[in-house]
């Protein structure tokens, strides 16, 4: 009989893991479904639907039939037992079932009106994630792409502005849709429709923080393959990735305020003990991430590791995997610290790479991101139908719509006036706009909301947070192209080819007008960082950059020596050219060219201010005319394809 | 190095271990990444420890905790990521000094051990705060179980059976509890990227010229392995009680069991190092197809035993309907599993055949990707072995799949599993040094285990001389006796049989056969992966034989066969060998499959008979048709598959239509080719003897070297 029981048991186990494999073989199937379609779209040049709709919609439709399709089995596992003996809640627990004992591990706790559903389809509580697998496993890979390929020319030409937008914008985004929500919740208590106490002013304050994750994949996506204008794209990829950082961040200090007595009353120790808690967190896992980034580039640059670009790639994936669990462990935020260290990893690490590595890194990263992205959407819409707890509430919802809009608004117009007053070159209305209309939410709002759904205030955000990002990514995602032909805004600027074309003559100057109007927005603290960078940072790291040995005063050599590596002092001038085509970083040119030639720099930008402001702005338009025209042919052409399915 | 170790693991736990002085230079970003992370620790938990002191003071004790057992998670996968970049940074050492003596993937043993014993001694045995609860009221465990405690709800989720006797042991020590994995993550996450990869990169042309060698060696050889090794553990076993050593039960089918296990064999670090050397192509092919089919073999004959359960009383005694019905499962699980692997395979090569995909190339590595993981998730709900139906996928995709590709997916897919493979067998190696200090129910009996490594050894005897014998009397090209010793010798033991054995170890003889497992992959893969070199010397192996230089892509097939002279000349030899059942299916490849699946191969139309038309002209891709011109046909599919064997059939197919004529002329080319080749051959020999020596002495001259540092 021990035998039998123990065949049992394996044949219990074998039907646990069975469940678990039918679960995960769904998602594949919906995400190879996804595939399939978004290859006919794209064959096909549509643009209203993007891969990450897709995924929602077959979500849906795998939800729908899961929910009223399977029958509910499993009834027994809802019963509650009571234990007399248990005055707290143990991480392990031992049960002993007719002389077997089995181990359970502790999940989560349950707040009473939530058992119920518990005994309803085993099937759907199958398909429910544990949403830290989402923190854990799903966002990672694809913040670390973001950041990884960032662009980073336009990046830092643009980071001034960006950095508002994501910070001051977010914050203040936070704080207009707290207040908006806390006014329905108001109503909605006048109205009865919800009671007293439930529905704190920190409860809005999250659902503010969490709704201000932008995520505009869609968007992006279409101005990637229309080559919208660079600057646009640069200023919302940026904004959008660093906004993510914040939200999450903001989010996790706001569920940490915890005023001493009144728990909605407004405490000033409690207040800047989130405050600091943010910055140190913020701090923390920036510090994080860019030291592994550092690590890894000096590994690289020391070691001749790019004889094997296998280990390599190995290398690279775990260290940045690494950054992300050692701020976990340090009880920052790993997601943050992954960005950076994305952001950091592509400026120096991506030099030292061999050029396989380059191709191999950058293809895993995206290869993830793709994959971990669109099971994120594909689950968004199947959690729609399978999610027990989902708390609709017309009115509440009606108001994050609402919220989200005027909040957007205040973001996007004042910060852009205000920048405009400092840039030379300014963000016109129509960015404006497409900024404005571009506000999507997507996987990270998501996320943050699922990760606490127990009590009732947290499952009507939930829902409504998956409604706000069905609307969006459909509605808006869909509307962009025609928003583009709207808003009048250029397309089919070719970034690369930009560069590629003349790298000599008249490129420079245009790049160089670029340049100077950044230089002139982003004053002298921008300047001293790329000074800094170009003549320590990059020889230290990179193979690239002037020598150390010049760069640093005298008393220093020994150890200039050991770090310059022996590329650096080769070929200087080849360099250059390496540079521009490898990192397309013309800021680093330029600096190089300084450094270069140290005796005559005032003389060259006096050049190129003269050489620079007539020819290329001609040409601008010029190109921009012919991009429109062909983009309009295009359009012309989905429209009547569109017509005719 | 010694002090590097010491200082990692402390930075991976960041409880703050004070740091070693010594340290070297390339550590000490790691040491200063370490400073950093603990002086934010302390401050996250200062003011955490601000935050408790609120009104919800329960709350936030359960909180804490969960953040506490994820903040842990962490850290122990950490341990391991950090092990793995060290391993990593090593063997570019060892690569670059070109040191042969140990394998990366026994540095990851080490370091593992090393960690292991840092973990096991190093760390506080903090109590577990676990109860014991006795419920009376239900009659199975559910996986899901709601507890009321005072009031309040908690949810748990069940873990696994405990056996009554160990208790005890779980509540030893958190942390070391924390980096035991879920022995299913072998087998769900870590081995089918391994077998994946393996099938996937299987030289096709050697693999299937030596196709009815690999198949014998591996079913029957396993087989034949398995029951002496059974057999002889049985006589141990009884020794064993008669001494009175035994303190548990431990039965016959427990002892085929663990011959079943640890007959899968894993030389992949003499593969490794007969990739590196470029040692003989054919014994390569026979060393790696065996060990992959052989995983396949024992994996599936290893749960065929556990389902063995004889009726009536007497529940080990020898009972021939049992018997059959095992064997009835072994043989149905084994082949619903290729079925699935292929059935899957060819569906991937529809696909990517008959949309345009790879435009995308993102796309089509995506679906690439998903198409082979979900054939191991639908053999797994099917009730079949996930990583059987995997390695056979792997098979046809790269049999037929690859050829769809587009240029930017082929290498996309290859690096990607590359990539994943070398991660998860370095995992898994760093994992099995860990085991030996940190798994708790280790039941080491020496007895058993020198047992286990005489048994070993005669039971990889017994598999690889006779089966050779028999061999050689079909076989043209004989199994040289030194090839015959070497394959002996490569009987290494890796991570099917780790997985596999760390599977199930609720009993005291699977614990038993645990530690036995473990201790022969460490003996293995150290004294016999380091041995590899002096062996091939020894044994005068021929080694500087480039694979893949051999038969250059000239556009003249008159060029072709001269320089492919050995190989084709081999090739025709095997084809003599596996007699006609090969060549039938060889050619109904060539005519039938290739077409239908790949954009290779003639058009269906001229293959198919006529009747057929209409369905050939629809399953037939365009491309066919244009470039009908044989030589360039013939061309691409050289380049492409690299199977001389398709290449002379299509020679055959193409140029004369089905006359048998050019075949014969061809061959008599190739047999005109051999005598000046064999020449020619051995000269190579003589040269690659000579580079294989140097280098050899270049080992030994870097021994004492890496022995100082």
């Amino acid at each position: 009989t021990e035998r039998q029981s123990r065949i049992m048991s394996e044949k219990d186990e074998y039907q646990f893991q069975h469940q678990g494999a039918v679960e995960l073989l769904v998602f594949n199937f919906l995400l190879i479904l996804t595939i399939l379609t978004i290859w006919l779209f794209k064959n096909h040049r549509f643009r209203f639907l993007h891969e990450t709709g897709g995924a929602m919609v077959y979500g849906l439709i795998m939800g729908l039939i899961l929910r009223y399709a399977t029958a509910p089995t499993d009834i027994e596992s809802g019963t509650v037992y009571d234990c007399v003996k248990l005055t707290f809640s143990p991480s392990t627990l031992l049960v002993n079932i007719t002389d077997q004992v089995y181990e359970y591990k502790y999940k989560r706790e349950i707040s009473q009106h939530n058992i119920n559903p518990h005994q309803g389809n085993a099937i759907l509580e199958k398909m429910t994630f544990d949403p830290e697998i989402f923190f854990n496993v799903l966002l990672p890979p694809i913040i670390f792409h973001a950041g990884y390929s960032l662009k980073k020319r336009h990046f830092f030409q643009n980071l001034g502005s960006i950095l508002t937008y994501a910070f001051l914008g977010t914050a203040i985004s936070c704080i207009v849709i707290g207040l908006i929500m806390y006014g329905f919740v108001k109503a909605m208590i006048h109205a009865g429709q919800l009671k007293n106490g439930d529905f704190h002013f920190t409860d809005c304050l999250f659902f503010g923080s969490l709704m201000s994750a932008t995520d505009p994949v869609t968007v992006l996506a279409i101005f990637h393959e229309l080559h919208v204008d660079l600057d646009l794209y640069t200023l919302l990829f940026g904004e959008s990735v660093l906004n993510d950082a914040v939200a999450i961040v903001l989010t996790y200090s706001i569920s940490i305020y915890s005023p001493k007595e009144n728990p909605n009353a407004f405490d000033a120790a409690a207040f800047f003990q989130s405050v600091g808690n943010f910055l140190g967190i913020f701090a923390g896992s920036f510090a994080m991430g860019s030291a592994y980034a550092v690590i890894t580039a000096l590994l690289t640059k020391f070691t001749k590791l790019c004889e094997f670009p296998m280990l390599e790639t190995g290398l690279f994936f775990l260290l940045s995997w690494s950054a992300f669990l050692s701020a976990e462990a340090a009880g920052l935020t790993g997601i943050v610290a992954v960005l950076f260290c994305g952001v950091t990893q592509a400026h120096y690490t991506y030099n030292n790479l061999s050029s396989d590595s380059k191709i191999r890194t950058k293809q895993l990263f995206e290869f993830m991101n793709f994959l971990a992205e669109n099971v994120i959407f594909c689950y968004m819409g199947l959690a729609l139908f399978t999610f027990q707890n989902h708390i609709f509430n017309a009115f509440f919802i009606l108001g994050a719509f609402l919220a989200i809009f005027v909040a957007r608004a205040c973001n996007i117009y004042p910060l852009s006036f205000l920048l405009n007053l400092g840039r030379k070159q300014k963000i016109p209305w129509n960015f404006q706009h497409m900024m404005m209309f571009s506000g999507l939410r997507g996987a990270i709002a998501f996320a943050l909301a699922i990760r606490n759904t127990e009590s009732q205030p947290k499952q009507m955000m939930f829902t409504t947070t998956l409604l706000l990002v069905f609307f969006t990514v459909w509605v808006f995602g869909g509307g962009t192209t025609p928003m583009l032909t709207w808003l009048q805004i250029r397309v089919g600027v070719d970034l690369d080819e930009n560069l590629k074309e003349d790298p000599s003559s008249q490129h420079q100057e245009a790049n160089n007008l670029d340049k100077n109007t950044t230089k002139a927005e982003s004053a002298r603290l921008f300047r001293m960082w790329y000074g800094f960078d170009h003549k320590y940072l990059k020889p230290i790291l990179t193979h690239s950059g002037p020598p150390l040995t010049t760069t640093l005063p005298e008393w220093c050599g020994p150890i200039s020596r050991l770090l310059t590596s022996p590329q650096a002092y080769g070929e200087q001038l080849k360099d250059d050219d390496v540079e521009c085509i490898v990192n397309q970083d013309e800021l680093a040119i330029h600096y190089q060219e300084q450094a270069s030639s140290p005796c005559s720099p005032p003389a060259r930008l006096g050049l190129d201010q003269k050489a620079s402001p007539q020819t290329p702005g001609k040409e601008n338009i010029y190109e921009g005319d012919l991009g429109l025209g062909g983009y309009e042919l295009k359009l012309e052409q989905t429209s009547g394809q569109s017509q005719l399915n | 190095m010694e002090s590097g170790d010491a200082a990692r693991p402390g930075s991976g736990r960041a409880t703050g271990a004070p740091p070693p002085r010594l340290l070297l230079l390339p550590l000490l970003p790691l040491l200063l990444g370490r400073g950093l992370r603990v002086a934010a620790a302390a401050s996250a938990s200062s003011s955490g420890a601000a935050a408790e002191d609120s009104s919800a003071m329960e709350e936030l004790a359960t909180e804490k905790e969960a953040e506490e057992s994820h903040r842990q998670d962490s850290v122990s996968l950490l341990t391991f990521i950090l092990l793995l970049t060290l391993t990593i940074l090593t063997i570019w050492l060892f690569k670059h000094r070109r040191v042969r003596f140990l394998h990366e993937t026994g540095l990851a043993m080490i370091y593992g051990l090393i960690v292991g014993v840092i973990l096991r001694y190093g760390t506080p045995a903090t109590s577990g705060r676990d109860k014991s609860l006795s419920c009376t009221q239900e009659d199975r465990a559910f996986s899901t179980l709601l507890v009321n405690v005072s009031g309040k709800f908690f949810e748990y989720t069940l873990k696994g059976e405990i056996s009554p006797g160990k208790i005890n042991s779980v509540e030893q020590n958190d942390m070391l509890r924390k980096v035991t994995f879920d022995p299913e993550v072998f087998f769900n996450i870590l081995l089918p990227p391994i077998i994946f990869h393996a099938g996937y990169s299987l030289k096709k042309r050697h693999f299937f010229r030596n196709l009815g060698s690999i198949l014998a060696y591996a079913f029957l050889g396993t087989a034949v392995s398995c029951f002496i090794i059974g057999n002889l553990m049985y006589g141990v076993v009884k020794l064993m009680k008669i001494m009175g050593q035994l303190s548990d039960k431990f039965y016959y089918t427990d002892c085929l069991f663990f011959g079943a296990i640890i007959s899968a064999t894993d030389p992949v670090t003499v593969l490794a190092i007969f990739n590196e050397l470029h040692a003989d192509v054919d014994l390569y092919a026979l060393l790696f197809g065996e060990s992959v089919l052989n995983d396949a073999v024992a994996i599936v004959l290893s749960s065929s035993i556990v389902a063995y359960q004889p009726a009536g009383l007497n529940t080990h005694a020898f009972d021939a309907a049992a018997f059959f019905k095992s064997v009835g499962i072994f043989l149905g699980i084994f082949s619903g599993s290729f079925t699935m692997g292929a059935v899957t395979g060819v569906v991937t090569a529809l696909v990517t055949k008959f949309t345009k995909l790879h435009c995308f190339p993102l796309l089509e590595t995506a679906l690439f990707f998903l198409m082979s993981w979900s054939t191991f998730l639908l053999a797994e709900a099917c009730g079949f072995t996930g990583v059987v139906a995997v390695l056979f996928c792997g098979i046809t995709q790269a049999h037929y799949t690859y050829n769809n590709l587009s240029v930017e997916s082929r290498s996309r897919t290859k690096q990607l599993f590359e990539v994943l493979h070398f991660l998860a067998e370095n995992f898994i190696f760093s994992y099995m040094g860990l085991a030996l200090f940190t798994f708790q129910k280790h039941v080491f009996s020496p007895i058993f285990i020198i047992g286990a490594f005489v048994a070993i050894f005669l039971g990889r005897a017994a598999h690889i001389y006779p089966l050779s014998f028999f061999l050689n009397l079909g076989r043209r090209h004989k199994i040289g006796w030194n090839f015959q010793h070497m394959m002996m010798f490569s009987g290494l033991r890796g991570a099917m049989a780790f997985a596999l054995a760390i599977r199930d170890t609720a009993s005291y003889a699977r614990q038993m056969m645990f530690t036995t497992t473990l201790l022969i992959v460490f003996f293995t893969v150290w004294i016999i992966g380091g041995g590899t070199t002096p062996m091939l010397s020894w044994l005068n192996i021929r080694v500087g034989v480039d694979p893949d230089q051999d038969p250059p892509p000239n556009n003249d097939s008159f060029q072709v066969l001269q320089g492919d002279g050995p190989d084709s000349a081999r090739g025709n030899r095997t084809k003599q060998e596996s007699a006609w059942i090969f060549r039938l299916w060889y050619s109904f490849d060539h005519n039938y499959l290739k077409p239908i699946l790949t954009h290779s191969g003639p058009p269906l139309t001229t293959t198919l008979p006529a009747w057929c038309g209409l369905l050939a002209r629809c399953l037939t891709s365009p491309q066919v048709y244009d470039n009908q011109e044989p030589l360039r046909e013939e061309d691409s599919d050289f380049i492409l598959t690299e199977g001389d064997l398709t290449l002379t059939y299509g020679d055959s197919t193409v140029t004369a239509n089905g006359s048998s004529s050019s075949h014969t002329a061809s061959t008599s080319l190739e047999g005109s080719r051999r005598t000046k080749s064999s020449s020619e051959e051995v000269l190579e020999r003589d040269l690659g003897m000579g580079d294989q020596k140097m280098s050899s002495r270049g080992t030994r001259l870097v021994f004492p070297l890496e022995d100082n540092a």
